[in-house]
Parts: C-alpha cells; sequence; structure tokens
C-alpha cells in the first residue's frame, strides 16, 4: 500500500508538469483552433531563460532568485510566444489559410525554436545552476519532499488564479467569446487579435513556468527536453478535452497517474505505450475528451 | 527562354559531375570518412569524437601526410538514429571514402556497418561496443572498444564480489547497446550465483523516474546497475538518493562523464561506481595529450576522444602498412595489426573484429570526480 500511495505521489508531481504545458496548448486551441506544436520548445526555453537568470547568481540561490528567473522566463518566452504568434501565425489566420498550413507552420517553428537554441546554448545537457536539498517529510513509509510539494501548491494557485482571470476578469470575457465566434466578437469591438495574442502571451508563460520548475526540479535540460514533453501535454490536452482549461489539469494528472501506474504493474518500458495509447483510444472513442465540448474541426 | 534554361541546367548537371569527379578522382588526397552523431542526443559524443580524429589528421598532414598523400576527413552525421545513419553511411560510399571511422550508438552503427561490409570499405568503431555488432562476421568493421561480454563481466565481478552484493536490479533505456549490456550483465550475474531482483527499461527521454525507481527501492537491492547514457543517468542517481533506495548505483560505459555528476549533484554521486574503458585521464602517459586537446579544442576530451584518436591512428598505421589507400588494403592490414600502441594498451583483432583482450577498468567517483578503484 505505501509502494501504491508513494507512486501516486510520483504520479501527481509529473501529472502537474504534464497539466501545466497543457494548459498552453488548450487555451491557444480553444480561441483560434490551432494544435500549437511549438509549445513544448516554449516549455523549453522557459528553462533555458531560468537557467541563464540563475547562471548570473554567484553562490547560494535562495527564493529571492528562482521567483526573478519565474518572472524574467515567464516575461522573454511570453513575449517570445507573442512574437511567433504576430510572425508565424497572425498573417495565415488573416489570410484564413487552411488549418493545415498552420499546423505546419506550428512545426516548422518548433524547429526553428529547438535549433536557435541548440546553436546558442550547444547541444550538450546543461546542468541548473541549483541544487535543491532533497529532505522532506514522510506520511507512514510515503516520502514527500519539500520541493515536491511546493511544485503541487504552485501550480493549485496558478489553477485558481487562471480560473479567476477566465471567468472573472472583463479580458477573460472576451477570450471566451473569441473562442465563441471570433467575427461576432470582433463585430462587438474587441480588438480580437490582440486578445489571440494575450492568449499566446499568458500560454507561453505558463510553459516557461514549468519549465523552469522542471529545470530546479530535475536538475538537467536540454535543446530537444520540449518534444516528449509537448507530445505528452497534447496527450494529456486531448484527455483532459482540449479547449477547456479545467480539462488541460485534468488530463495532465490523468495521463501521469496512467503511466505511473503502467510502469508499476507492467514494467518501465511500457511507460509511453500507456500515454499514447490512451491518447489514441481518447481520439477514437470520445475526442472531446473528459470535460470538452463539442469539438467541430479536427486536424 | 525555356530552351535557354534547359542548356542552363545541362550545364549545371554537368558541373556537378565535373566537381564531384574532381573531389574524389584527386590522387593527392586520401579520403576518410567520419561517421558520428553530431546532431540530436548525442551530439556532444560526436563532437567529442570528431575533434579528436582531426586532431591526428592533422598532426599527420602536419608532417607531410601518410604515403606522400594529405588525408581528407569527410564528416557524415548518424543523429544516433538507425535511419540516419544508413543515409549517411551511403552518403561515405559514394564519396568513395577508403576507410571509415566512428560509430557512437551500437543502434546507428548497426546498419552502417551492413552498407560499408557491401561496399567493402573498412570500418574502424571508436566507441560503439554491442555484441550484434560482431555476431555478423563482417570482416571489414573492427571495434576499438571492448564489447558488451566484457564489460557485462567485469560489472558482474565487481558487484559480487567486491560489493559482496546478492540482489541486483539492472535498469537499461531500451537502445540496442543498452539492452545487450543488460542482457549479458543478468545472465552473468545470474551465473556468478547472484540474483536479479529487477530487469527494467526506461525511456531515457523523459526525467521522472521516480516511478521505476519506488518499484528499486520495494526489492531492496544490494546493487543498481544502469546500462544506458550519461543523461538520464545523472537523473536516475539524482532520484535514486532522493528515495532513498539502498545499496550502491553503478553505471556503465555510455554514463561515465562528468556531465552525469553535475546532473545527479555531486553529494548524490559521490560513490557511484563504473566500468569503463581506460581513458587518458585515468593513464599516466596520456596526460600530455588530454592538454594538447585542450589547448586546440577550448574542452577537455570526451569519454571517446580518446579511443577516436587512436582509431584514426590505427587507420594511419594501416594505410603506411598496407603503401596504399585500396579499402581491401587497409582492410587486410588493420586485421594483421599486431600491438600497436594505443592508450588503452597494445591492440590485436580477432577474426570477428573485436579486441583480443578485454580493456574495461572499475572507476568510482570520489569528490566529484571519476577516480581508478583499486
Amino acid at each position: 500500500m505505501d509502494i501504491f500511495l508513494q507512486q501516486v505521489i510520483n504520479a501527481l508531481v509529473v501529472g502537474t508538469f504534464y497539466g501545466l504545458i497543457a494548459l498552453g496548448y488548450s487555451m491557444v486551441y480553444g480561441i483560434i483552433r490551432l494544435l500549437n506544436f511549438a509549445h513544448g520548445d516554449l516549455f523549453m526555453l522557459g528553462a533555458f531563460a531560468g537557467f541563464s537568470v540563475l547562471s548570473l547568481f554567484t553562490g547560494q540561490v535562495g527564493f529571492i532568485g528562482i521567483g526573478l528567473a519565474l518572472i524574467v522566463s515567464v516575461l522573454v518566452v511570453g513575449l517570445i510566444g507573442l512574437g511567433v504568434e504576430r510572425i508565424a501565425y497572425r498573417p495565415l489566420i488573416k489570410k484564413k489559410s487552411p488549418k493545415l498550413n498552420l499546423l505546419i507552420t506550428a512545426v516548422g517553428v518548433s524547429l526553428a525554436i529547438e535549433y536557435a537554441v541548440m546553436l546558442s546554448y550547444g547541444p550538450s545537457f546543461r546542468v541548473y545552476p541549483i541544487q535543491l536539498p532533497n529532505t522532506g517529510f514522510h506520511i507512514g513509509d510515503v516520502k514527500i519532499t519539500y520541493i515536491q510539494l511546493g511544485i503541487i501548491l504552485f501550480t493549485i494557485l496558478i489553477m485558481i488564479f487562471l480560473q479567476l482571470f477566465i471567468h472573472k476578469s472583463i479580458y477573460g470575457k472576451a477570450m471566451r467569446s473569441i473562442a465563441i465566434d471570433d467575427t461576432a466578437t470582433s463585430l462587438m469591438g474587441i480588438p480580437v487579435h490582440r486578445f489571440i495574442g494575450l492568449t499566446f502571451f499568458m500560454g507561453s508563460g505558463l510553459a516557461a513556468v514549468a519549465g523552469v520548475m522542471d529545470g530546479i526540479y530535475y536538475g538537467q535540460i536540454n535543446f530537444l527536453m520540449g518534444f516528449l514533453f509537448g507530445l505528452k501535454a497534447f496527450t494529456a490536452a486531448v484527455i483532459g478535452g482540449i479547449g477547456s482549461v479545467n480539462g488541460a489539469m485534468l488530463g495532465g494528472l490523468v495521463l501521469g497517474i496512467v503511466e505511473t501506474l503502467g510502469t508499476v504493474y507492467v514494467g518501465g518500458e511500457w511507460k509511453d505505450v500507456f500515454a499514447f495509447g490512451i491518447l489514441i483510444l481518447f481520439l477514437v472513442l470520445k475526442p472531446t475528451g473528459l470535460l470538452g465540448e463539442a469539438v467541430n474541426e479536427r486536424v | 527562354m525555356k530552351a535557354h534554361s534547359k542548356i542552363a541546367s545541362i550545364l549545371l548537371v554537368l558541373s556537378f559531375l565535373f566537381l564531384t569527379a574532381c573531389g574524389s578522382g584527386n590522387g593527392n588526397e586520401i579520403v576518410i570518412g567520419v561517421i558520428s552523431p553530431t546532431t540530436g542526443q548525442s551530439a556532444k559524443m560526436g563532437q567529442d569524437m570528431n575533434n579528436a580524429i582531426q586532431m591526428a589528421v592533422d598532426e599527420i598532414n602536419g608532417k607531410g601526410g601518410v604515403n606522400n598523400k594529405k588525408i581528407r576527413l569527410v564528416f557524415a552525421d548518424d543523429a544516433c538514429d538507425p535511419q540516419a545513419s544508413t543515409t549517411a553511411a551511403n552518403k561515405l560510399v559514394s564519396e568513395n571514402v577508403s576507410a571509415v571511422i566512428g560509430g557512437y550508438c551500437s543502434s546507428a552503427v548497426l546498419p552502417a556497418s551492413g552498407v560499408f561490409n557491401s561496399a567493402g570499405i573498412p570500418m574502424v568503431v571508436t566507441a560503439a561496443n554491442s555484441e550484434k555488432i560482431p555476431e555478423n562476421n563482417y570482416k571489414n568493421i573492427f571495434l576499438l572498444n571492448s564489447t558488451a561480454s566484457a564489460q557485462a563481466q567485469t560489472a558482474t565481478n565487481y558487484m559480487i564480489s567486491n560489493l559482496k552484493g546478492k540482489k541486483i536490479a539492472i535498469l537499461n533505456d531500451n537502445t540496442a547497446y543498452s539492452v545487450d549490456l543488460a542482457e549479458r550483465t543478468r545472465d552473468a550475474i545470474q551465473k556468478a550465483g547472484g540474483q536479479v531482483v529487477l530487469y527494467e527499461s526506461v525511456d531515457p527521454n523523459a526525467s521522472d523516474f521516480n516511478s521505476v525507481l519506488t518499484k528499486v527501492k520495494s526489492k531492496t537491492p544490494d546493487a543498481t546497475y544502469w546500462t544506458g547514457y550519461y543523461a538520464a543517468g545523472g537523473l536516475l542517481i539524482k532520484q535514486f538518493k532522493q528515495q532513498g533506495v539502498s545499496g550502491s548505483f553503478g553505471v556503465a560505459d555510455g554514463s561515465v562523464d562528468q556531465t552525469l555528476i553535475k546532473i545527479a549533484g555531486e553529494n548524490n554521486a559521490e560513490g557511484v561506481f563504473a566500468t569503463m574503458s581506460p581513458l587518458p585521464q585515468f593513464i599516466p602517459g596520456a596526460k600530455n595529450w588530454s592538454k594538447d586537446y585542450e589547448t586546440k579544442f577550448k574542452q577537455a576530451p570526451g569519454p571517446y576522444s580518446a579511443l577516436s584518436y587512436d582509431g584514426m591512428r590505427l587507420i594511419i598505421h594501416a594505410l603506411e602498412q598496407a603503401k596504399s589507400d585500396d579499402p581491401n588494403a587497409i582492410t587486410g592490414a588493420i586485421a594483421k595489426t599486431k600491438g600497436f600502441a594505443t592508450f588503452a594498451g597494445p591492440v590485436e583483432f580477432k577474426a570477428n573484429g573485436t579486441l583480443t583482450k578485454s580493456n574495461f577498468i572499475m572507476i568510482g567517483v570520489k569528490n566529484g570526480q571519476f577516480e581508478m578503484v583499486k
């Protein structure tokens, strides 16, 4: 039983990361029906931006350093996300190009980001300039480290903020309205493209937060780290119902648990088979996911 | 207009033919192919190998070349991927190379060695050491690194005799090299009277191995042996210590890299043991070479730099012995190598292209550095 509970804790931490990245995927899909395949790479960029900030510190990096790394990373990656939308996607959206063109552009953006980072930071693995202690507390035989607890609590905070933003603020209202009908929204005098930009900024910022937390928690980053995480986050978004913010988080947790249980009861080599097997099952049997609404367009 | 562009395109094609003919038909140089991963996960390893090979070639060219010809290197990227590797190998064959050196990932070397075998071009493999490569019995593929069974035996001896281990867990990363070594270690342990309590694969691209490690923990092993590469290895060590799994942690040669210690954190890596080919930093005679390398490339040699350097010297030696740059003559000369001095000691090959004598040693992490274990 203790081993099972320990595995649930393991699953929660992994699921949190998947969920955070899936949020951005879902938000962008919700508003312009684009599967932004470069999203995993924005996560990677976030990790590298945090790496650069933390490298400036000498000696012990405290909470101020981590806070600063998070803020700078969110701003930098948010702006890059905004730039990607402006340069790569907006011309296509304005031309009303087929969705496939957008999708292929997204793959191109993904490769461009990956190899730009490879050229500027090098192909080798970088080690995060911060080593947090392994300390934690025990509940029975189950060990939870403080950093694991911190990651889960911080993510809950972000979720609460996001809920309030989307459902209570005027900006969130505009975003939801664009998701329902962008033409009608623009007729109401709402600057649609500015809000699409805001969505990209927020989605990229969330990915950056996940990136920095990943760097701090696991300690190792690489220019290709966003690829697998991007695919897993996409899976999480589909499980939860793509376009749904709560669904993304739920999907992340479900995926984390499915993967972990697959590892425990079948074997480590089956982990990805479980992850992507469940993706196929959902796409075939319930493409709207757990919390999603009916999807009209597919890619 | 149309006719013009047609003539232009024909001229263009002809000029390409002419140019390529120039490239390979030049009698004043010997073309040697280098196949290694310079993109993807193992890009750093490939670059480390390429640097060392370039260094050996620069040295011999500086002395006027071999057989009065300069050596020119042609680099091909196998990306550590079986498909990319086949393309890269075919590219080298079409460039009419006299011999090929390199090969980091066994999964990429396997298909490439087939291509070079049917083209009759000798290949000196300077890192990959899966037993599946010599199993094909290709007469022109030579492995400068001892194969997996030698490494599995060294690891087993250490875990069973030195560590007095009975219960051993083995983890691999599902690549050809890693699975092969893991299987051989499992067999060797069982033969030596030990018990393999867990045998599993993990996905090396993931960063969270806690689920597998919790499983390892529940088996209370005396030692855990990881046969994959250093990136995932570092994370495994870190999470192994975080979870407080029993016993010691060991890694195979693919994980021996300073980055492993950095990723794991110095405290966590302390006491980790490793099976490894003898590197220049463990051999007194190779200290100067390492310094020269650092001056030239502004970074320390990688784990396979020294073997790659030796491999290139072996090819040069074979070119001298054969007094020719004909691929068959080079193959014959390499096969007949007797006591060729390398950093790892004298080198000779068995009929299947593997070394006659295993070159693995035991090293361990002490104060954040890999050191020889006595």
